[in-house]
């Protein structure tokens, strides 16, 4: 009886692991990355991309003018070199020779000008329609690309990467196929779409770069992260970027771990339109209230970078540079008392714990701050699409958000800090000091003049409070130790996978 | 022949009461949730678009409403989505580019898999060990199988599916839903690994209250007089236990499954995220996210036909099972 008892629990062990052996990736032999992602992709169409995944996964398929480096240098990418003129008035391009799209039709300057064109049509919807609003013509002279402006724009140079700005076939845009055909210029060509499940590419053998070194890539759907953890353990998936600090705690030292300050932030919005944040000495009360690294330590268990308002390396602001650097409870109360809320005061924000992964933290982390110098923080927790709802109707007094960074501050805070920028309503804030540092900002093309003026502009957004910047967190990418030659970018941006090997 | 018709006349009303009762039920959840997902901030375009609706125009906006259909007004929205559904379409999904009922093909047999896998893991599991804890009352037995129920009723299956998902991934290197997800047809080995375990979470789920329930209706049963009958006649205990108190007990079982089986279609939501798989409860997820109306829709009444349909299954068990109504 114990020796058939003994062999039924041999039969169970068995089938297990012959279960494991069976499943087990066979990775020696192939040159398949699998990458793990939370959300599906949601469209094909590159110009009209807004969720990461879909930025991602288009990014290695669709090609760009200009790429930014791993030191957020612009490089070139389907144009190989560029000029302005004095003025900043019109950009140059000279486009790159012998690129092919994928279904083998040459790419040239045609194509650049109706895909800059196509980007501009309001009926396209594109992301970045915005940055490219100064361009007045579009014309193609020889291999050249000239852009005129109707104001000196430097900094469109550095809008002109990335897959919102992808460069399309001029004969796929005239047959209506975008969105639904997929074919670029990137170094890896699209297989196949299952909705809810994968997305499969495979090698460009015609990429103009050197041809990949791997074989396919799949993204593979999985939605927590905790999970994508595990399959990155088990080896199922060898790929995989993951946003919560907790997480990437956890990562052993089987796997290589990535971390990379990410251009995006994390800030405390304030409505300056709305009372009582109306009031300069309230907006100054909170920001001295708030101690920007015991949020980082409490919320982010220390995996982020105290920020000030430009995250981009080239004109980072030094976060000491305002009001109150470190935490001044006192000093706090004196402001409240200066604004007239002696006894303190209640104000509320919404946070969206799909935003990232720490929001709910970061926003006990501020509560439990803001008390202390007697502001009570009242949270509203809501989901993903209430929050942008309420935020892009400025239907808040304070918001805990997560926004993208770009690396010219010029794109990445003329939509919100400008009078006339088409997010100034949820920025809540503007002057006429801000507008013609801003203008100032986009004329010059000049790296030390720039770096003066994006300055005065930081300073004045921290001396009159217009929004409590407080941190930039680590975007983490994951891999195999398996996976070989990948560098990451701050961002976002999976490219240099194009470079990358499985061993 | 007048007392035929009287009681074909009968069955005939209670079959009208009941079609009508469930039709009204279907059509009260197709409003609720039509409603409650107008309601509710956000729309389809800021799902789409996230913060960079604010960069839209007007105008591409006005476009936008339009191209999803949520320009019209909301009764042409609401009869224009049951048209599509009552004619088996189910609207369409503009994050995939494909309609509902292609979405709803492949995930549907994914989640009805997992739940069967759980109900009948939890059937078996709660009625072993209900049986074993009714067997000797008060005893350690006893105080297992309740201590069993009770703990399967305390742990969160999100808490039972991450210690899985993490220490089989972690010691053994094993986690096979981080492979493609494949159906029982095209690769059965791999697909019953990748439902084992959810299967076992969802199935813990299911046979905490199946134990309870089956325990209490085993010790009911056991002091009736017809159970006194056939012991004092002499039928072995065996046979009075199988025969006479468990066939006597299963009524209430079958309720309890019956409801946890429709449970398990809506609570399989967290256990498809965490073992990755690509069943209904991701896909309303999703949808919701995204504020895909038809998708979310057109899947909640899917659930809702389901449960009716286990609703009425379980009520013809009854009269199989049921000696009485039999």
């Amino acid at each position: 009886m114990r020796l058939r008892r003994n062999f039924a629990v041999i039969g169970v062990v068995s089938a297990l692991v012959a279960g494991v052996a069976l499943v087990a990736p066979a990775q020696a032999a192939s040159k398949d990355l699998v990458i793990g992602i939370t959300l599906d992709i949601d469209k094909l169409d590159p110009q009209a991309a807004t969720s990461f995944a879909t930025v991602r996964a288009l990014g290695l398929v669709y090609g760009s003018l200009v790429e930014v480096g791993p030191k957020l240098d612009i490089r070139p990418g389907l144009a190989t070199s560029w000029s302005f003129n004095s003025a900043g008035t019109q950009l140059r391009l000279h486009i790159r020779r012998g690129v092919k799209f994928q279904d083998g039709t040459s790419f040239g300057p045609a194509d650049v000008k109706a895909s800059l064109q196509r980007i501009l049509d309001p009926a396209t919807k594109a992301a970045a329609r915005a940055n490219l609003l100064t361009i007045k013509t579009i014309t193609v002279s020889g291999n050249d690309v000239i852009l005129d402006l109707t104001v000196p724009n430097v900094p469109i140079l550095a809008a002109l990467d990335g897959v919102n700005m992808a460069m399309l076939s001029a004969k796929d845009i005239a047959a209506g196929t975008i969105g639904k055909t997929v074919n670029g210029t990137g170094p890896f060509s699209f297989v196949s779409w299952t909705p809810g499940q994968s997305v499969k590419l495979a090698s460009n053998p015609t990429y103009w770069g050197h041809e990949p070194k791997l074989d396919t890539i799949t993204f593979r759907v999985i939605p927590s992260e905790s999970s994508i953890l595990s399959a990155l353990n088990a080896g199922t998936i060898q790929f995989s970027v993951i946003t919560d600090p907790l997480i990437a705690k956890q990562v052993g030292k089987n796997l290589t771990k990535y971390a990379t300050p990410s251009l995006a932030y994390i800030v405390l919005q304030l409505n300056a339109r709305k009372a009582p944040l109306d009031n300069l000495n309230v907006r100054l009360a909170i920001q001295c209230a708030i101690s920007r690294s015991e949020v980082v330590k409490t919320a982010q268990s220390g995996e982020g970078t105290v920020i000030g308002p430009i995250t981009s390396p080239a004109y980072f602001s030094n976060p000491n540079d305002r009001p109150c650097p470190n935490a001044d409870f006192a000093k706090a109360k004196q402001l409240l008392a200066a604004g007239g809320y002696p006894n303190g005061l209640t104000i509320s924000t919404i946070v969206a714990p799909t935003q990232f992964a720490t929001a709910s933290a970061v926003a006990q982390s501020l509560k439990a701050q803001l008390a202390k110098a007697g502001i009570t923080l009242n949270l509203e927790v809501v989901d993903d699409s209430t929050f942008i709802s309420r935020w892009l109707a400025a239907d808040f007094q304070t918001a805990i958000a997560n926004n993208g960074g770009r690396i010219d501050p010029d794109t990445m805070y003329t939509r919100y800090f400008t009078s006339t920028g088409n997010l100034n309503k949820v920025a809540g804030y503007s002057s006429a000091k801000l507008d013609s540092l801003f203008a100032q900002g986009k004329a010059t093309g000049n790296v030390a003049q720039r770096k003066a003026i994006y300055k005065s502009i930081s300073e004045e957004l921290e001396n009159n409070a217009a929004w409590v910047w407080l941190f930039a967190p680590y975007e983490y990418r994951v891999a195999s130790k398996h996976l070989t030659g990948f560098v990451p970018l701050a961002t976002g941006s999976l490219l240099e996978l194009r470079k990358a090997d499985l061993n | 022949m007048q007392r035929v018709n009287a009681l074909q006349r009968f069955i005939f009303s209670a079959v009208v009461v009941r079609i009508s009762t469930i039709a009204t039920t279907l059509f009260g959840i197709s409003v609720f949730v039509f409603i409650v997902l107008r309601v509710i901030p956000g729309n389809t375009i800021t799902g789409a678009f996230g913060i960079e609706t604010g960069v839209l125009t007007p105008q591409q906006i006005a476009e936008l409403r339009h191209y999803y259909g949520i320009d019209q007004s909301l009764l042409s929205q609401y009869f224009s989505w049951m048209g599509s559904f009552l004619t088996g379409h189910l609207g369409f999904s503009f994050s995939t580019g494909v309609s509902v009922l292609k979405l709803t093909e492949s995930a549907l047999p994914v989640t009805i898999e997992l739940a069967l896998i759980g109900t009948i893991l939890g059937v078996i599991m709660g009625i072993a060990v209900g049986m074993f804890s009714a067997s000797k009352p008060g005893s350690f037995r006893d105080f297992g199988g309740q201590l069993f129920g009770l703990l399967a009723l305390a742990i969160p299956g999100f808490v039972l599916s991450t210690a899985i998902v993490t220490i089989m991934a972690n010691i053994f290197h094993y986690f096979p839903n981080g492979l493609e997800y494949m159906t029982p047809w095209r690769d059965p080995w791999v697909n019953f690994q990748q439902m084992m375990f959810p299967g076992l979470v969802l199935g813990i789920a299911v046979a905490a209250p199946v134990m309870r329930t089956t325990r209490s209706a085993l010790l009911e049963t056991v002091d009736k007089d017809f159970v006194r009958t056939a012991r004092g006649k002499g039928v072995i205990p065996r046979k009075v236990q199988m025969r006479h108190v468990l066939r006597n007990s299963l009524i209430p079982i079958v309720t309890m499954t019956g409801i946890q089986f429709g449970y398990l279609l809506g609570g399989a939501v967290i256990v498809e995220k965490i073992f990755a798989l690509p069943g209904m409860g991701r896909q309303v997820l999703d949808a919701i996210n995204k504020r895909e109306y038809a998708t979310v829709q057109s899947s909640v009444m899917i659930f809702a036909i389901m449960f009716v349909t286990i609703n009425v299954l379980t009520d013809l068990v009854y009269r199989m099972i049921d000696p009485r109504i039999k």
